[in-house]
């Protein structure tokens, strides 16, 4: 095999070949071809489990799209996906491999919570004192692991990872500790945020608009930076190869600190949007977050790099998450099938992977050849 | 009680009489699976026997919903026609009361919460009476005079728990210590292990804990000593060390209660004072690590043997104790009560005086140690 991108295989006429570089059309193709083989191996789970899978689809489609509880249910997941996804895509772009957003999000949510409870502010600057708080808490919280990176060389993926567990233990602490709120009844939860600490919702449903808008402009400007601004140049370029970076005297290390900084901030930002958008007060982490840190790096891998690609995966991921619901209350399938659906999307999605780089070209043999 | 149990059975006829064919629809949140051994699985349990003894009643669940998407979850519940909603964590607190005002024809109950409404009650099973009579089986039952505990979360719930156990367990043992462990998770089977296994080590022999599975009594039952059932029939794990546990039977409040709506005694418009606090006496929980099977027989004789002094019933084996208060508390509410006054807390305060017993207030928000709780014990009050 030459790695080069000649012809590799012929199966009859067509001839298949490697191709680095993916058009967008056959990214699209590649993928709609896993979600149908993943949706079709669903089916056959609900039938096996006496769901009838034409009624099942049906019920989906018409609950999580067609309803608009149903869609808007999906966004408002798709909300804390696209924030921590957006820095993701921010981090990853320059090959900073933060595993951490879950806790950063954690950590943005302690730091809205810590201003919601106890800063004496007046009520207007309430809440961008929390998005500030959040913003700064997440990002030194990715910026400690950066630093350890550029530092001493300590792998970044476990230095992320490790953290979150810290993240976890550290609202624990606070709940069942110094924040344990008086009105809590021992339970452990802080007390309920003051009025003015909790974001407006779009009448009639649960989406807490003001993060929304927050986390498409962060994707818009996300992109804009890395493709039309002199900042994103010296990012992709660390990402691609750091030596020939230091070699062109970018500023790597400067890079990499800010790329950290954003991408635990926009986490951050997520967090104070759970809390002061849904919750309403600081409570378990498992509650707060329902895993969105991780599925931020399924949103961010699946953008392929692009922030604008992010606002779409995150809707989608958001909407998958949506029909668990449909699923367990419409359907009346046992909570775990909701994550085997999930599962077997993302199976068949990464499993497509490879296909990608390979193009297939109608190329019959010629006589003489 | 008796005036209680003839209404139910009064509104029982009544509905039968006159509401033939009228079904109705009640549905239930769950925060874990049902498949577990633990809460969700109680409730569950308590849902499909409403269900058998109601045939008016037509019932839906929904488990492990996070916190955060109760009121979406309840908007879709109602949507789908449910008219009674059953929301069974404390954490669904502010989500049921949200929904409640926005569907304010549905009836909501909602479990271990203090917030009311008109169309919202509370309702709870507590356990701690029996954890008092367990704890007298464990003092009697103690060699080494250390009784361990693992238990889960430090809140008020399982403090009242505890020291109901240890005031139980020094009412026949004076000098013996009720050592507590906390694991931090309802369910967490590596955690209890290890705690149990550390208990071990410091020289506890006889078990009881708050978690969602067997684990305790499975580590226990390898060294040979006894342990406590905790919340399902437990005692299959280990049928020859199981002394003795709790159980509970939401289905007692989940028939009365529903019994009660589709009378009419319990609308949308007339919850705002009615909560369930659910003991012995109501039937609503049970003394035994197996329905119907208070003391496994194989510690009767080892309880026999053992005599205390008891202020009001003279000497006394500590079976035939237990057998009497159990009856006591069953029988009439009034009679008998683990927080009976004097109780000091175990840095010395007077907490109960005598003559008193503990408000149902006072209960729910205990942060007090009782005498002869060792071991860490978080917001403990000066």
């Amino acid at each position: 095999m030459d790695g080069g991108g000649g012809g590799l295989r012929r199966i009859g006429p067509f001839l298949i070949e490697k191709d680095l570089v993916a058009p967008p059309i056959r990214v699209l193709l590649v993928s709609a071809a896993a979600l149908a083989l993943a949706f079709l191996t669903a089916a056959l789970v609900f039938w096996a489990y006496g769901v009838d899978p034409v009624l099942a689809y049906r019920t989906i489609f018409v609950e999580t799209l067609l309803s608009s509880g149903g869609f808007a249910e999906g966004v408002r997941r798709a909300i804390p996906l696209l924030l921590a996804g957006v820095g993701l895509v921010l981090a990853f772009r320059a090959q900073f491999w933060n595993i951490g957003a879950e806790g950063q999000l954690l950590l943005g949510a302690v730091a809205a919570a810590g201003v919601a409870l106890f800063a004496p502010l007046p009520a207007a600057l309430l809440l961008p004192a929390m998005f500030l708080a959040g913003f700064v808490a997440g990002g030194l919280w990715a910026v400690l692991p950066a630093l350890l990176k550029l530092r001493l060389g300590v792998n970044d993926v476990l230095t992320t990872l490790m953290l979150n567990y810290v993240a976890v233990y550290l609202v624990e602490w606070l709940i069942h500790g110094p924040w344990r709120g008086r009105t809590a009844f021992g339970f452990a939860y802080s007390d309920r945020f003051p009025e003015p600490a909790m974001l407006p919702l779009i009448p009639g449903t649960y989406v807490h608009w003001p993060t929304l808008l927050l986390a498409l402009a962060g994707a818009l400007a996300a992109w804009f930076v890395l493709t039309h601004t002199t900042w994103g140049y010296p990012v992709r370029v660390t990402g691609d190869n750091p030596e020939a970076a230091r070699y062109a005297h970018m500023p790597v290390f400067r890079v990499v600190f800010a790329v950290a900084l954003a991408s635990g901030g926009f986490a951050g930002l997520a967090g104070v949007g759970e809390v002061a958008g849904v919750h309403g007060r600081l409570l378990e982490a498992y509650q707060i977050s329902l895993g969105y840190g991780y599925t931020a790096i399924i949103v961010a891998w699946l953008a392929r790099g692009n922030p604008l690609g992010a606002m779409l995966t995150a809707l989608f991921m958001g909407l998958i998450f949506a029909s668990g619901d449909v699923m367990k209350i419409s359907l009346q399938m046992p909570f775990r099938v909701t994550d085997v659906f999930n599962g077997l999307i993302l199976f068949f999605l990464i499993s497509s992977e490879r296909l990608l780089y390979y193009r297939v070209r109608w190329a019959p043999v010629r006589k003489g050849d | 009680m008796r005036k209680g149990l003839l209404a139910v059975l009064l509104v029982l006829l009544v509905a039968a009489g006159f509401a033939q064919g009228d079904k109705l629809k009640a549905c239930w949140i769950y925060v874990g699976p049902v498949g577990d051994y633990g809460w969700s699985h109680a409730h569950d349990q308590g849902r499909i026997a409403a269900e058998k003894a109601l045939p008016w009643l037509e019932t839906q669940y929904v488990e492990s919903v996070p916190e955060a998407q109760a009121e979406a979850y309840i908007d879709r519940l109602v949507k789908q026609g449910c008219e009674v909603v059953f929301a069974t964590s404390f954490g669904y607190m502010d989500s049921v009361l949200a929904a409640a005002r926005k569907h304010p024809d549905v009836i909501f109950a909602h479990a271990t919460g203090f917030k009311r409404a008109p169309n919202v009650a509370t309702y709870m099973a507590d356990f701690y009476q029996l954890y008092y009579l367990n704890g007298l089986m464990a003092g009697a039952l103690t060699k080494s005079g250390k009784v361990g505990y693992v238990a889960a979360f430090p809140i008020p719930e399982l403090k009242r728990h505890i020291s109901a156990f240890a005031l139980g367990v020094r009412a026949v043992n004076p000098d013996a210590e009720v050592l507590v462990r906390w694991i931090y998770e309802w369910y967490n089977p590596a955690a209890a292990k290890e705690a149990t296994e550390a208990l071990i080590a410091e020289g506890a022999d006889v078990f009881a804990f708050t978690e969602d599975t067997p684990t305790v009594i499975q580590v226990a039952a390898k060294k040979g000593l006894p342990s406590f059932s905790h919340y399902s029939p437990m005692k299959r794990f280990a049928p020859e060390l199981v002394v003795s546990g709790q159980l509970v039977h939401w289905e007692k409040v989940y028939i009365d209660f529903l019994a009660k709506v589709y009378a009419g005694v319990y609308t949308s418009k007339n919850l705002q004072d009615v909560d369930y606090w659910w003991l012995l006496s109501q039937g609503a929980v049970e003394l035994g690590g197996e329905y119907g099977e208070p003391v496994n027989p194989r510690f009767v004789s080892a309880l026999k043997a053992r005599k205390v002094n008891h202020p009001v019933f003279g000497k006394v084996s500590v079976y035939d104790l237990v057998v009497k208060e159990l009856a006591l508390m069953r029988d009439v509410e009034l009679a008998f009560d683990p927080f009976q006054g004097p109780i000091k807390d175990r840095r010395g305060k007077m907490r109960v005086p005598a003559g008193l017993r503990l408000t149902k207030h006072e209960l729910e928000t205990m942060e007090w140690a009782a005498p002869g709780i060792k071991g860490p014990w978080p917001n403990e009050p000066k």
